[in-house]
């Protein structure tokens, strides 16, 4: 089976993990600069800080492993 | 009526990265749509991790969990069912017993199998009542969408309609199935992220799961115990009919027999991952109740007034909006909405695509014109794209004169899925099912659901709830098509069994052992089936 005619069309991870990290940037920095008020409703949570964060993470983790799979040796 | 939500800049910031992406990534992969194999079926060359992911979001669609969401705030734990009874079994039964007749036999759609199994007639029953049904479907999506988003968000209602149609459209156009199966992917990362913080937050809230079974009635915390009778429980029905008519009828009648589920898995690359499809999304299948029963539970917990109104009007598809408004601040509620988005419009592609390959293989290139070549065909299909995208927005013009459709549409759906089962399972695994057999198995099975249900509204047939009475419809469909099936196909002249190899267990070349043990798709699929046991046991 011919696995290397198309292999992966477009590397999912690239859109997927720019967008990720694109929202976990804003996010925290919403976070840092928004005032208090906003996270009443989300029981005094900063809610964007945090979880703005693990998005960010996420984002940047698949964005690296696309740049490494795409530095490495082709065989 | 003011907007229930209101949105900041970062919030239609969020909104437009995903809008963006969608669109670069379809752009990017026009260069790739060379063939119709790469239209149609994105090559047959994806990961099953990919085509895993993205045939469980093609299922969960928006309206699935809005509407799930409003279940467990009507019926409590026992939507679990939905998903661990109603879905899981099914899944697993594809991946391992049926993708091997689908794939292996190279056909492109689930009525080409028909064709290839039984005869044109079945065929044609099937791809006409199927194309009709899905791009009725994504009509639908598209005007539910936009109301949503009027009444919540005050954005208008020709406005969303005619903007998400030119986004699917863009994508669909230019990438086909592959566009799709990446936005699927795309949206099953953002439901999790948009929805997650309302699980912590609802759970944080209410003091956890036993915090929630103190606010709420014995009945809501509990999937099986109150099974026993129909009148002991809110959903109105009793164990036999969960596990007959949801649990085996209705769930394997959607699951394998669905073609815009079935085609994710014909985009593996292969048939070990083709089977693998199934099984792998059937994981993150079982955990979804995690972000559609606890909203419902918590919703009923700590919104009074929603509950109230809920309880009179019966309308509890506000559920998860008003939840979101309740608990989220802006830029997570941004994500939430972009959440919900993308599913609308995953939907809507998946419906699409769906159709512009049934459409093009299975009724242009089969009545219309056959025997062109390849590009014809792709370029058909793009143009069938553009129609199917057409009409979906004129039926979300005639939905809001007559919303009813929409309960219709669902409806319509579980007449043809339940008896198309017994079909497919004959077919799959009887040698002796011959093609008039089928078909007039298949048209009995539709016969009877809908006479079922026309008896049921005229008060002849009493369920205790309307829940119970599709259950039963079903099950009384597929036993239909099951029985005359049989009994037609004694009778009738069977195909040569040359015809038959690669179609039917038994008559198909056995797949040399080359997998290694821990991959293989029975291992995993039996995994996925003690996991989900063992979840009903820990919510019984």
């Amino acid at each position: 089976m011919e696995e290397n005619k198309k292999a992966h069309l477009l590397d999912l991870k690239l859109p997927l993990g720019g967008l990720l990290s694109f929202y976990g940037l804003i996010m925290v920095f919403y976070g840092l600069f928004s005032g208090k008020e906003a996270y009443q409703r989300s029981l005094g949570i900063n809610l964007n800080l945090f979880w703005g964060a693990l998005i960010l993470v996420i984002g940047a983790a698949l964005l690296l492993s696309s740049f490494r799979k795409r530095r490495a040796p082709k065989p | 009526m003011a907007p229930v939500i209101s949105l900041h800049l970062i919030d239609y910031a969020i909104i437009g990265g995903y809008i963006l992406v969608m669109i670069l990534v379809g752009y990017s992969l026009r260069k790739y749509m060379r063939t119709g194999e790469d239209f149609f079926l994105s090559g047959r060359s994806l990961p099953g991790w990919i085509t895993g992911l993205a045939f469980l979001s093609a299922n969960l669609g928006a309206l699935e969990v809005i509407g799930m969401v409003a279940n467990s705030a009507k019926y409590g734990i026992m939507t679990v069912h939905f998903y661990w009874v109603g879905a899981i079994p099914a899944m697993i039964f594809l991946g391992i017993f049926m993708m091997p007749f689908y794939y292996g036999s190279k056909v492109k759609t689930v009525p080409e199998y028909l064709k290839l199994r039984y005869n044109e007639a079945t065929r044609g029953l099937n791809a006409i009542s199927f194309a009709i049904m899905t791009v009725l479907m994504s009509g639908i999506s598209l005007y539910a969408m936009a109301l949503l988003f009027k009444l919540m968000l005050g954005w208008s209602l020709t406005g969303s309609i005619l903007f998400a149609a030119v986004v699917v459209l863009l994508y669909v156009f230019w990438g086909g199935l592959s566009s799709s199966i990446y936005n699927e992917v795309i949206q099953f990362f953002l439901i999790w992220l948009g929805l997650l913080p309302l699980v912590f937050l609802g759970l944080k809230n209410t003091g956890g799961l036993a915090g929630l079974a103190k606010k709420l009635p014995e009945a809501f915390m509990h999937s099986w115990k109150y099974l026993g009778s129909a009148s002991n429980n809110p959903l109105g029905i009793e164990w036999m009919g969960v596990i007959l008519g949801l649990g085996f009828v209705l769930s394997f009648g959607y699951w394998t027999t669905d073609f815009l589920v079935v085609q994710r898995a014909l985009a593996s690359k292969n048939i070990a991952s083709s089977r693998m499809t199934p099984i792998i999304a059937s994981f993150p299948k079982m955990l979804v109740p995690i972000i559609v029963v606890i909203p419902g539970l918590v919703a009923v917990a700590v919104l009074p007034e929603f509950s109230q109104t809920a309880a009179q009007s019966g309308e509890y598809n506000s559920a998860l909006i008003l939840l979101m408004s309740h608990y989220l601040p802006n830029g997570v509620l941004g994500l939430a909405i972009t959440a919900l988005l993308a599913s609308f419009m995953s939907g809507m592609a998946g419906n699409v695509t769906a159709f512009n390959t049934v459409w093009t293989y299975d009724i242009y290139g089969t009545y219309i014109k056959k025997g062109k070549p390849d590009q014809h065909y792709l370029k058909v299909g793009k143009y069938t794209t553009i129609a199917g995208v057409v009409i979906s927005v004129g039926t979300a013009y005639i939905v809001q004169s007559f919303p009813n459709l929409m309960d219709y549409m669902q409806l319509i759906f579980s007449f043809f899925n339940a008896p198309l089962f017994a079909t497919f399972l004959l077919g799959m695994f009887w040698k002796g099912a011959t093609p008039w057999g089928g078909f007039f198995g298949l048209l009995s099975g539709i016969s009877v659901a809908a006479g079922h249900y026309i008896l049921y509204k005229l008060g002849v047939f009493h369920y205790t709830s309307e829940m119970g009475a599709n259950f039963y419809q079903a099950w009384w469909a597929w036993l239909t098509d099951f029985v005359v099936t049989i009994g037609v196909s004694l009778f009738t002249q069977k195909k040569a069994i040359s015809e038959l190899t690669g179609l039917v267990y038994g008559l198909s070349p056995k797949e040399k052992g080359t997998i290694k043990f821990y991959l293989r798709p029975e291992v995993w699929g039996s995994v996925a089936l003690i996991a989900t046991l063992v979840l009903n046991f820990l919510f019984w």
